[in-house]
């Protein structure tokens, strides 16, 4: 595999894996802007961990996942059945208290940003490798669960919930128990993210993890589409790919033809690219191809 | 058909993006030199100067009949201080036939793209970085300044020298990459020339007023203060001393990052006494000097150059030597040690013949670059005291 | 104790900025029912436009101030169709959609500005606009002209809009589009023309805004809106969406907050110390202090 082909790869994935982590939460109508900051905070304790500590990088991982995991849980007991702006809220302000928190500890490299993380395995190409499968993984363990969970009743209460919270509740949904749980597994994957971010620099800075990050996964979400997981699964190698191709001269108003991108879309396709009727369609298709098939051979 | 067409449409796109993602392989026919660069985003106005400069040494080198014969181009990549663009640009660079390249600009973008050139062996110049910042890539790029806590704590202890009336002194300081470092670079120069250092006030990176900042530093009656922020709010944190009182402008210093565009357009006169200091002097009387500046102010408005222009004009003119005077041929079979010739060369290079003073390079890092004090006056800087280590 | 009422002072013209942009940000909302989350950049785009016209007629202030009220009356108006086209396509009113729309505004705003206007530099005003010479000096404790003046009119604003929405003919017809279009149409409400007149009306807000930001501030960089988006939006929360004494009071609260903060503790926790607070107040009253108007 090329060397930009593994950039463009690895950080696809992890543009895929984070705006889950906002899809997620967005299904019950929750703009959970926290999973940014708990990138940060898992990727600088791993990148801790294995620099000065010496841990292994999977156990770092496996932490990462699991301070994720445990800070979402906390703050959603807080949170869990919060209006959507009390949640916007607790986002902006866990992304303040990281950043100033990193800027103001020399432990984990402060202003200056943490360098020189090893190579997984101590060779370069191992590290790649593993960066790669590990991220792909993911991408399709987290994929897999989110497909089961839209598929269940779990993601009927959400759909109910998102469409109209009082008549989800008096349907007997449990709203706060349900915020919970997608609020704790999106901040599991976002910690995890986080770590295998700063690992595919081999670095951490804190512009690694900007409101720029909300941003971006904003804009993928809504350009692919909200309402299916499959639109980010769309969206994000084609917002991610084709600026890297614009010539220089349309490449300088990339951050423009993105605006005008998320406008349109809002604008013509208030769902996105990737609607659940897009999807029905072509999982009829397969499901009729996949019936061709089996009557083709007696 | 619908299906096949899809599939062909498809095979086009991928074999084109992966064509663009580094599969292509070229001819040399120029010295191709890569330069990653903030062309857009919140920093777009120093990353085209940083062009500029580049491309202005480039066109000198090709009037004079280029590098062995060859022109050489400086190919500006935008990474539009976006680390995964700048990644992904690295990536696709080193997989070229590359032999160096300069940037890439700034340190969020470094962090997450000089690694790649440093495990694929090829040399990037950072030449608007800190060392703190440069020295972690040893030896795949230099310094472009001393380090820190050497150089800062002798030239500000200079400074204040120059003023003995400055017994106590306070200083702004903005959370962002090595400039903290600097400030403790500033307390230990400042204490040694026997200021007291009264403290620092931490200037939050989205204040958009100072006033709560400036009665904080004007509560503890500093005789002078020193300024480590970006430009834009230096400029504004003076003119709200001003605004309460402040008359001693030349107890104001501000260091070297400060010295941009944005301190000059947002403090006009409010800004004048004041004091700065850098690594370069504008007012250094060389014909390449006069040209430069001659034709930076012809293509900006009347604008003068900014310190930093000339840092990749100078680095574009350290590679043409390095490929001058080692042999390097540009042969795509000999990348890998052709890309070590040039960096070993550019490492310990000496008496390079920089755009305004001559300088050697002992292991990455310049060993007797001067700097300058200066007096601001009308936008201009005047030159008070040369500090040379 | 004069370190102390210096910093109060400062606090006030800090919440001035938080209470000029959430008055806009609350008026936008409860005559359109649109969450701008890019209102600051809209505002500073006029700011530059103003800077422009400036530049063009010799610091002409009097074309200025009509360039700055112009031309955000000219973009509210031309974002209106967008935001109601959106608005239309859910079948309801959806306030995430308009936030996203507003967040794409936003970034091409933004993106503009560093593009285009004086290659990415800030831009600075002329003495007569800008207000930084000190009507009151005592030791530590300076009031600048800009600061009274935003003050003043943040404080006028709000109470004349307060008035005009909730008290007058002309302000319940706007509320009645915003909230029930169809149910306004059946009581003889103009849609068209009461609607234009909303926007303008914002506009015009939006057009005083910058020029106080122009009198506090003197200058502008392409990147101030986004600097201050989120805590106009975290104060607009705070108070209650579309409240607007509540936006006042919760604007000059945060405006002290920082500003002691910045004083006595540190610069850099300042924000931390801000929207922890507030994120306290919002876990305890989630509808807002003053309570919600939606």
């Amino acid at each position: 595999m090329s060397l930009p082909l593994y950039y463009y790869l690895s950080i696809t994935a992890v543009n895929i894996l984070m705006s889950w982590t906002l899809y997620l939460p967005y299904r019950v109508a929750q703009l959970h802007f926290i999973t940014v900051a708990n990138m940060a905070i898992s990727g600088y304790t791993a990148g801790y961990l294995v620099m000065a500590l010496h841990v292994p990088f999977g156990l770092s991982l496996a932490l990462g996942f699991l301070l994720g995991g445990l800070i979402g849980y906390v703050v959603s007991l807080f949170i869990g059945d919060a209006p959507t702006f009390a949640v916007v809220m607790v986002g902006f302000t866990f992304i303040y208290i990281t950043r100033t928190v990193i800027e103001n500890t020399p432990a984990v490299g402060g202003t200056m940003g943490m360098f020189g993380l090893p190579n997984i395995g101590g060779s370069p190409s191992f590290h790649r490798s593993a960066i790669i499968a590990i991220l792909y993984g993911l991408v399709i363990l987290v994929g897999f669960i989110i497909h089961r969970f839209d598929h269940s009743s779990l993601g009927r209460a959400a759909s109910a919930v998102f469409a109209d919270k009082d008549l989800a509740f008096s349907l007997g949904v449990d709203i706060r128990k349900l915020g919970m749980l997608l609020q704790t597994f999106s901040c599991t994957v976002a910690g995890g993210t986080g770590v295998l971010y700063g690992f595919i620099y081999k670095s951490f800075h804190l512009d690694f993890y900007t409101f720029q990050l909300v941003g971006i996964a904003m804009t993928i979400i809504f350009v692919g589409g909200y309402t299916t997981m499959w639109g980010t699964v769309v969206a994000a190698p084609v917002l991610y790919g084709v600026p890297l191709l614009f010539p220089p001269a349309i490449a300088a108003w990339r951050i423009v033809i993105y605006g005008a991108l998320l406008m349109l879309v809002m604008i013509v396709k208030p769902e996105g690219f990737i609607t659940r009727r897009t999807v029905f369609h072509v999982e009829a298709f397969l499901s009729r191809s996949r019936t061709k098939l089996n009557n083709s051979y007696p | 058909m619908r299906k096949g067409k899809f599939v062909v449409l498809a095979a086009i796109a991928a074999a084109f993006l992966t064509a663009n993602l580094g599969f292509a392989q070229a001819q040399v026919k120029e010295w191709r030199v890569p330069f990653l660069n903030c062309l857009t985003g919140p920093i777009a106005s120093i990353g085209e100067y940083l062009q500029w400069g580049a491309e202005r040494a480039a066109l000198e080198i090709n009037e004079a009949g280029g590098i062995k014969g060859k022109p050489v181009k400086v190919v500006g990549i935008d990474t539009a201080l976006d680390p995964q663009k700048g990644s992904v640009e690295m990536a696709r660079v080193v997989s070229e036939n590359t032999l160096v390249a300069l940037g890439p600009v700034p340190e969020p973008v470094i962090m997450a793209a000089m690694p790649i050139a440093v495990e694929n062996g090829m040399m990037s110049i950072t030449a608007t970085t800190s060392y703190e910042y440069a020295v972690k890539f040893f030896p795949w790029t230099v310094s472009w300044f001393p380090p820190t806590e050497e150089r800062l704590a002798e030239l500000v202890a200079a400074w204040a020298k120059l003023h003995p009336a400055i017994k106590t002194a306070i200083q702004f300081v903005e959370p962002y990459g090595p400039w903290p470092g600097m400030a403790e670079a500033h307390v230990k120069g400042l204490t040694s020339a026997g200021v007291k250092v009264l403290g620092k006030i931490d200037v939050p990176t989205d204040a958009v007023t100072f006033g709560p900042l400036v009665v904080k530093a004007l509560e503890q009656k500093p005789d002078g203060i020193v300024f480590v922020c970006n430009a834009e709010k230096i400029a504004k944190i003076i003119k709200e001393l001003r605004a309460r009182g402040w008359t001693k402008m030349d107890h104001l210093l501000v260091f070297s990052s400060g010295d941009a565009p944005e301190l000059y357009a947002a403090g006009g006169a409010d800004i004048n006494g004041v004091e700065i200091y850098n690594y370069i002097n504008p007012d250094i009387n060389t014909p390449r000097w006069n040209a430069f500046k001659q034709a930076y102010m012809k293509a900006h408005n009347g604008n003068q150059p900014p310190s930093l222009s000339t840092n990749y004009y100078d680095a574009l003119y350290m590679i043409k030597r390095a490929i001058e005077k080692t042999a390097v041929t540009g042969n795509p079979k000999k990348l890998k040690e052709e890309r070590k010739m040039i960096a070993e060369y550019i490492f310990n290079m000496k008496d390079f013949h920089g755009i305004m003073f001559n300088w050697n390079m002992k292991d990455g890092v310049p060993t007797d670059k001067p700097t300058f004090i200066f007096s601001i006056q009308n936008g201009r800087k005047k030159l008070i005291r040369e500090v040379r280590p | 104790m004069q370190a102390l009422i210096a910093q109060i002072i400062n606090g006030l013209s800090l919440g001035s900025i938080y209470v000029l942009l959430v008055t806009g940000f609350n008026l936008l909302l409860l005559v359109a029912m649109i969450i701008h989350f890019a209102y600051p950049q809209v505002v500073v785009f006029s700011m530059y436009i103003t800077w422009v016209v400036l530049l063009l007629t010799g610091n002409n202030i009097l074309l200025g101030v009509l360039a700055a009220i112009g031309s955000s009356v000219l973009f509210n108006l031309l974002s209106a169709p967008l935001f109601q086209k959106v608005m239309k396509n859910r079948g309801e009113v959806d306030i995430n959609s308009t936030m996203v729309l507003s967040l794409a505004m936003g970034m091409i705003i933004t993106d503009v500005l560093s593009h285009s206007f004086n290659h990415g530099l800030p831009i600075t005003f002329p003495e007569q606009l800008s207000g930084n010479s000190p009507v009151l000096r005592i030791g530590l404790i300076t009031i600048l002209r800009g600061q009274v003046w935003s003050l003043a009119v943040g404080v006028m604003a709000v109470s004349g809009f307060f008035l005009l929405l909730y008290k007058t003919r002309a302000g319940r017809a706007f509320r009645a589009i915003a909230e029930d279009p169809n149910g306004a149409r059946l009581v003889g409400i103009p849609l068209l023309k009461t609607g234009l007149e909303s926007y303008a009306l914002t506009g015009v807000l939006g057009g005083i805004i910058a020029l106080l930001l122009v009198a506090l501030l003197g200058s502008a960089s392409p990147g101030l809106g986004e600097q201050v988006a989120n805590k106009v939006l975290a104060v607009s929360i705070i108070a209650g969406l579309g409240n607007l004494p509540g936006g006042l009071v919760v604007g000059l609260l945060l405006g002290i907050l920082e500003a002691v903060a910045q004083g006595y503790i540190s610069g850099s926790w300042s924000n931390v110390i801000a929207f922890v607070v507030m994120l306290v107040v919002i876990l305890m009253k989630p509808s807002g202090l003053f309570g919600s108007k939606l």
